[in-house]
């Protein structure tokens, strides 16, 4: 259907200049949503084009290339794991746009009074808040349809520096700019090493097509090959917040605006995820790199350090952002157990299949569970004005869509039976569990499960003083009621996600696989 | 030496200079020159990396110059959006001492 990936690209580039020139225009005649419309008719059109393309069957994984089929030129890709990671992001995306006509409204009227300077001085830059959006999911979806290092280094760039202005977007919050600050200077650090990654991949292949750099690297052994593998792990692992390098996440998080927030945690961090898993698959082999023991060793330490320091936040928005820590450390766990396996029993390729399935499953759940969590929390600052869980004891009976939305969400996370985030972390641990005889796997279930047991605790937890604990003495809550109609549709929306891919997990399931086909061969 | 180790190893000194400047510089602009630096040193590696020599005479890959040039632009971007938070930074707490800030620990 789509017979070029770019268009992908162009649809959310173009409506993003759209919204740069058209906006300032309809907001001077009352028009305030119009970014908004845009932004969402063009994450919509992105959304209906790639869900043709996967309905369609079988996609044949195919490149395209611009001009003389050189190693010089650029050029993209288009599989079901682009497919699936770009659903993913364009939904997310529709959601949060769809948010945003309301909550961002929100945001301006609640400036603290002594800073109407800023408004004076028209400095808001709202007309550009939805052209950042775009370009961010745009720069997403360019990293999974790249087809060498380059492009794909570039439309890394692209996602990065829009992220990086929208958490500094309410610049006139201190909390903001200091955590846009901090997670510049440390996710541009990451994404110079993992440049300098690729140019040691460069040195070695002459070229940075996929297919190139895999035949120049893929028989191992190579001092120069491991020693990029390592960079890109290191410096793509920034951006996805695996542990020794998360310090900006909990920062950054919940200073950006909400929906920003939901769309940073939901999916900016599994671009990160993307790509790790797709070099370290495609380009190195887990056979002939031995990745699977430092990704479960990381997977390990980044789950329990952020499971752990959740439990000491106070702050709804920063507990969640920590949550999200967690749940990168269970998808690469996943991956590693995936690539140990392959490594040590490769006649075992089902085991590593599951593991892969049950990362990649979980990749969708989180994207839908942090997702929902962050637009209903969303919802309660608008209303109560406040993120500190004890200024929110007992506001499900005043907002009970939303606490009920919430709740899907959490549950969703902390996976409870029913709900597919119960499936995807069982997909995990039974991976794990399957080759008895391996301590590292078997060390590594037993963690996953305690971490598992202590996450679903604390979201259990969490939902339980939100929605059924007795309201304390707050003069907020006796106004407080449902927000706007516009700000509980997304909620609804992404509630009936959740549910549905719990009813449809069959059919999600087919589609994980045929995208893990793309990745195992 | 060749010609490859040297620039290669000029980049990874320049590296080493920018990441020294992050970690030790207090004042908001000198970190964001810092990271610039190490900008630089990671482009002057894909140079390294880029270089061909023919019949004696020292080219540069194409590959190298476009990706050199795009990353250039890239790291200009990055460049003006850190000095512009900076100067938000600014306007809040009127220095750019990075130990007057509440949160920027690292």
């Amino acid at each position: 259907m789509i017979a070029d990936p770019l268009n992908l690209i162009l649809i959310l580039v173009g409506a993003a200049i759209i919204t740069v020139i058209l906006d300032p225009v309809f907001r001077r005649v009352g028009l305030i949503e119009f970014g908004g419309i845009v932004a969402s008719l063009a994450f919509l059109s992105t959304l209906i084009f790639l869900s043709l393309e996967a309905v369609a069957g079988a996609v044949i994984p195919r490149t395209i290339v611009w001009g003389p089929d050189s190693p010089l030129t650029a050029s993209l890709k288009l599989d079901m794991l682009s497919i699936y990671f770009s659903m993913i992001f364009s939904g997310l995306g529709l959601v949060a746009s769809i948010y945003s006509t309301r909550y961002m409204l929100f945001d301006v009227e609640h400036l603290p009074t002594d800073d109407l300077l800023w408004i004076r001085r028209r400095e808001l830059g709202l007309d550009r808040y939805y052209a950042l959006l775009l370009t961010l999911i745009a720069g997403m979806i360019g990293v999974t349809i790249a087809n060498d290092f380059f492009t794909l280094y570039v439309f890394w760039e692209l996602m990065a520096i829009s992220s990086y202005s929208l958490v500094a977007f309410r610049k006139w919050s201190w909390e903001a700019v200091e955590a846009g600050f901090k997670y510049l200077i440390m996710s541009t650090l990451g994404s110079l090493v993992a440049l300098l990654g690729i140019a040691l991949l460069y040195g070695l292949a002459g070229s940075l097509r996929f297919d190139a750099v895999r035949a120049a690297v893929f028989g191992g052994g190579n001092m120069a090959a491991t020693l990029s593998l390592m960079m890109i792990l290191i410096g793509f692992g920034v951006t996805a917040a695996i542990v020794p390098f998360h310090s900006w996440l909990p920062d950054a998080h919940p200073a950006a605006p909400t929906p920003i927030s939901a769309v940073l945690s939901g999916i900016v961090i599994k671009t990160g995820v993307y790509a790790i898993l797709w070099p370290l698959f495609k380009i190195f082999s887990p056979l002939a790199y031995g990745f699977g023991p430092i990704l479960i060793g990381l997977g390990i330490l980044t789950m329990t350090f952020a499971n752990i320091g959740a439990v000491m936040q106070s702050d709804v928005k920063r507990f969640l952002a920590y949550s999200s820590i967690a749940n990168i450390g269970y998808i690469i766990t996943g991956i590693g157990l995936a690539a140990h396996v392959l490594k040590t029993h490769p006649s075992e390729i089902g085991l590593a299949a599951l593991a892969l399935t049950g990362a990649l499953l979980h990749v969708l759940n989180h994207a839908l569970g942090k997702g929902l969590s962050f637009l209903s929390v969303g919802c309660y600052i608008v209303r109560v004005g406040s993120r500190e869980v004890e200024k929110l004891e007992g506001i499900g009976s005043r907002m009970p869509i939303t606490t009920a939305s919430l709740g899907v969400g959490l549950l969703n996370l902390a996976g409870v039976p029913p709900l597919s985030g119960f499936w995807s972390k069982l997909f995990i641990i039974s991976a794990s569990l399957g080759i008895p005889s391996d301590n590292l796997m078997l060390a590594a279930s037993i963690i996953f499960i305690l971490n598992s047991i202590l996450a679903a605790g604390y979201y259990l937890w969490l939902f339980q003083r939100l929605a059924f604990k007795k309201a304390g003495s707050n003069e907020k809550y006796e106004e407080a009621g449902e927000a706007p109609a516009l700000m509980l549709a997304p909620l609804v929306i992404l509630a009936a996600a959740c549910i549905l891919v719990t009813i449809m997990l069959n059919p999600v399931l087919q589609f994980i696989r045929s995208a893990l086909e793309v990745i195992l061969g | 030496m060749s010609l490859y180790e040297i620039y290669f190893g000029g980049s990874l000194l320049l590296i080493v200079v920018g990441l020294y400047i992050i970690a030790s510089k207090r004042h908001l602009v000198r970190v964001v020159i810092g990271l610039e630096a190490v900008t630089l040193g990671v482009n002057l590696a894909i140079a390294s990396m880029g270089i061909r020599i023919v019949d004696d005479v020292v080219m540069m890959d194409a590959l190298a110059q476009s990706m050199i040039a795009i990353s250039t632009a890239v790291a200009a971007a990055i460049t003006a959006l850190a000095l512009s938070i900076a100067l938000n930074i600014y306007r809040h707490y009127g220095t750019f001492d990075v130990r007057k800030l509440r949160r920027l620990r690292w």
